[in-house]
């Protein structure tokens, strides 16, 4: 299988703080990889290092075959990467059309996956007309990934998609990614490790900055050991 | 139905702000002739206009990028001067269009600089050293080869050739220009070398400077072919008016003064666009990261600025001359309704029994309005207006969403500065020019822009017309006296009381509105 984005060994500092000190993670081609670890073990910044929101200053980052890490945020994101933050990020001053019109990186974009979006979620076509800022939290998640899906992006990169969700939305929300995985790839972090062992099929686990453990998603179900000293209780 | 009274229900602190504003001001108009308080709420509105002109712009810059721009009332200043020379002294402009546009071609060249430097690696010590010596040597280049070109202007020194008396002249329809001198042979091919020279160089180096922090990156950056056409066309620009100094001279200076005052009002506006453009790209951007010294920065350019403009153009106040189609009047003036003002080009109109000027108190206005919606309809209907009210709230995920930040920066910046000139340059004829007219201005800005809310747009405006009209209503309070229940005598404001009277209502409505009439809380 081949790899879309391969993170080697990459180092990030926020500010002083040596946040991350030594990461690998490759992301097979057309699948969901998981990033897993306790809270502020570094998988936000390894998202954002990829992105370069937060530029490694050591290591490689190589995405559909091109190193990437040093370049600025919006030409990295323009080679075909959508970011879905953990906050969400939803524009609150525009509307939901413009939230997702302003994703658009060639005209027409919007309209040729607006089928798609709607498709899987269904429920933004009702509420195209309000303001980011009338929106549930629910519904904003939702949002942010339609908006990450406007453009044809190669790779997402959802960050903690179901925090503070109810377990309905929840489940709507993992068919929906699910059914998108189909056409793309997705580079998942998740707390939650009911959710992210149902959807992904790798994963990588990060521990006070570093990547310790790897593998199949399949073998870490029964890993009781690791799941327990890595990820507390699951 | 429920929509819209939870909607006046969220918004109730506003709304009764508003009702016990209108109601103080129904008050305040109470003991007034109808043509005394017709005329204070068009000159209010006039203030407000100008004031919005400057807040407005500096509203933008601080909404999307967070900076406070302090030199906000010099660009303003600058925007005045600027016009006054393309109104007053057409040929000076056209003199100076030829260093400026070959200075300009080496300046866009920063792309190109851009990508040739990527390809290079230099030690850190020689990165950190030459761009200060390139740069040197091109100012050095510079103030050599500049001041060789023939350019025929005023004299500060000298009083009957001082912009003073040149502003004078006009006005009295008088005006005579010195004679315009001319520059032939080496002296003028060094001069041209050395402006495209030294603009290049000043490119390089400032590039120069945005590198010291960057690493060399592998991939190829493409040859920036936009620039190097911008490059070209700026040349032959410049050498374009050399070749045809005199007649376009001659043209500009039998042109009507309407037309020409029109004329000054773009060149004034686009001299603020390229400057805000090129103090972003050159001053700011490198100083994002540090925001008290961009603090530092704007203000000192603010100084910077004016004391160029003193030694440009002197320290007295000059006259900008209203344009002729609001200049006149003798017979039919002052004109009885509009198109009686069109055909007489009258100074004066009645409206409401009294005498309303066109120039200072329907132009401004007019302008202020125009430019209202302008900026509205850029803000609401075109994706660089989308991407900057994304921008305003969350610069991180626009980027990430594949947009390049820095460029709608330099816009945002360009077009806040070129709002400052075309405010300045719009009230050069009802304010006067001169050099301390930014200062109070701005005050009077941060003070609208602090009622109305910060990144506010349209409390830009509401801010700015409601400081507007509360200084001219304690001018005019200060000319017939308000008649209090408890005082014997009308009270008549002092002028002092006029700039302490607009602080004193952006304090209540902070305190019953920390973040402003139409601010959010962050």
């Amino acid at each position: 299988m081949e790899n879309l984005l391969e993170v080697h060994d990459i180092h990030t500092f926020i500010g002083p703080f040596h946040i991350l000190q030594g990461v690998t993670v490759t992301v097979p081609k057309g699948s969901i990889t998981a990033l897993l670890g306790r809270n502020g073990a570094g998988k936000t910044t390894t998202l954002k290092s990829v992105l370069g929101i937060t530029p490694p200053c050591q290591g490689q980052v190589i995405f559909d075959g091109q190193e990437i890490q040093g370049r600025r945020t919006f030409e990295i994101s323009a080679l075909g990467i959508g970011f879905v933050p953990d906050y969400r990020a939803i524009f609150r001053d525009l509307s939901v059309a413009e939230n997702l019109q302003i994703a658009e990186r060639r005209k027409g974009d919007l309209n040729r996956n607006a089928e798609m979006i709607f498709g899987l979620f269904p429920d933004l076509k009702r509420l195209i007309g309000l303001r980011g800022n009338q929106l549930s939290g629910g519904q904003q998640q939702m949002l942010a990934i339609a908006r990450a899906l406007v453009a044809d992006n190669k790779l997402l990169l959802i960050d903690e998609p179901t925090e503070g969700l109810a377990p309905v939305l929840i489940e709507q929300l993992m068919k929906a990614i699910l059914q998108l995985s189909a056409e793309t790839t997705v580079l998942l972090v998740e707390q939650n490790f009911m959710v992210a062992s149902q959807l992904a099929k790798q994963y990588v686990i990060i521990e006070e900055g570093r990547s310790v453990k790897s593998g199949a998603m399949a073998d870490l179900v029964h890993d009781q050991e690791t799941i327990h000293r890595y990820l507390g209780a699951a | 139905m429920t929509g819209a009274m939870q909607n006046l229900r969220k918004n109730r602190t506003l709304i009764i702000t508003m009702a016990i504003l209108v109601a103080v001001f129904l008050i305040a108009i109470q003991g007034m002739s109808t043509s005394d308080w017709v005329i204070t709420v068009l000159r209010g509105l006039s203030v407000g206009a100008v004031t919005f002109l400057v807040a407005s712009g500096f509203s933008l810059i601080f909404g999307l990028m967070d900076v406070l721009n302090l030199a906000h009332g010099t660009l303003f200043m600058i925007g005045a001067y600027v016009g006054w020379t393309a109104y007053v002294r057409p040929d000076s402009v056209v003199d100076m269009t030829t260093p400026l546009a070959l200075l300009a071609a080496g300046l866009v060249l920063m792309p190109l600089w851009d990508m040739l430097l990527g390809r290079l690696s230099l030690s850190p010590r020689l990165t950190r050293f030459w761009p200060w010596v390139v740069v040197l040597l091109a100012l050095v280049i510079l103030a050599l080869a500049v001041p060789r070109f023939p350019i025929t202007a005023w004299d500060t020194a000298a009083y009957d050739k001082s912009p003073v008396i040149y502003g004078v002249q006009l006005d009295q329809g008088i005006l005579t220009l010195p004679e315009p001198l001319k520059a032939s042979g080496a002296a003028l091919i060094i001069s041209i070398i050395g402006a495209l020279l030294g603009g290049a160089l000043l490119a390089l180096g400032l590039t120069g400077f945005a590198h010291r922090h960057k690493t060399a990156r592998a991939a190829a950056v493409p040859l920036p072919w936009k620039a190097l056409v911008a490059s070209l066309v700026l040349i032959i620009v410049g050498l374009g008016v050399y070749l045809i100094n005199d007649p376009l001279t001659e043209r500009l200076i039998n042109l009507d003064t309407t037309w020409r005052f029109f004329l000054a009002v773009v060149i004034a506006t686009l001299a603020g666009v390229a400057l805000g453009g090129l103090m972003e790209v050159a001053l700011i951007r490198p100083l994002y990261a540090r925001p008290i010294y961009q603090l530092m920065l704007t203000l000192g350019l603010g100084v910077i600025g004016r004391e160029a403009v003193i030694a440009l153009w002197g320290r007295t106040q000059i006259t900008m001359p209203k344009p002729a189609l609001f200049n006149a009047a003798g017979k039919g003036c002052p004109a009885n309704s509009l198109a009686d003002w069109l055909t007489n080009r009258c100074s004066t109109i009645s409206f409401l029994g009294s005498r309303v000027r066109t120039y200072n108190e329907l132009f401004i206005i007019l302008m202020g309005i125009v430019v209202l919606v302008a900026v509205w309809l850029l803000l609401q209907r075109t994706r660089l207006g989308m991407v900057i009210r994304a921008g305003v709230q969350d610069r991180e995920m626009v980027e990430a969403l594949g947009i390049n930040v820095r460029q709608v920066f330099t816009l945002v910046f360009a077009l806040g500065v070129g709002l400052a000139a075309l405010g300045g340059v719009l009230a050069g004829p009802s304010m006067g020019v001169s050099d301390d007219m930014g200062e109070s201005l701005l005050l009077l800005a941060l003070i609208a822009l602090a009622i109305g809310g910060l990144t506010s747009f349209p409390g830009a405006a509401a801010g700015s017309v409601l400081v507007g009209l509360l200084q001219q209503f304690m001018v005019k309070y200060g000319q017939i006296g308000i008649s209090l229940p408890f005082l014997a005598t009308p009270f008549k404001p002092t002028p002092p009381l006029i700039p302490a009277s607009t602080v004193l209502l952006m304090v209540i409505i902070l305190l019953v509105m920390p973040h402003g009439l139409f601010g959010r809380k962050e």
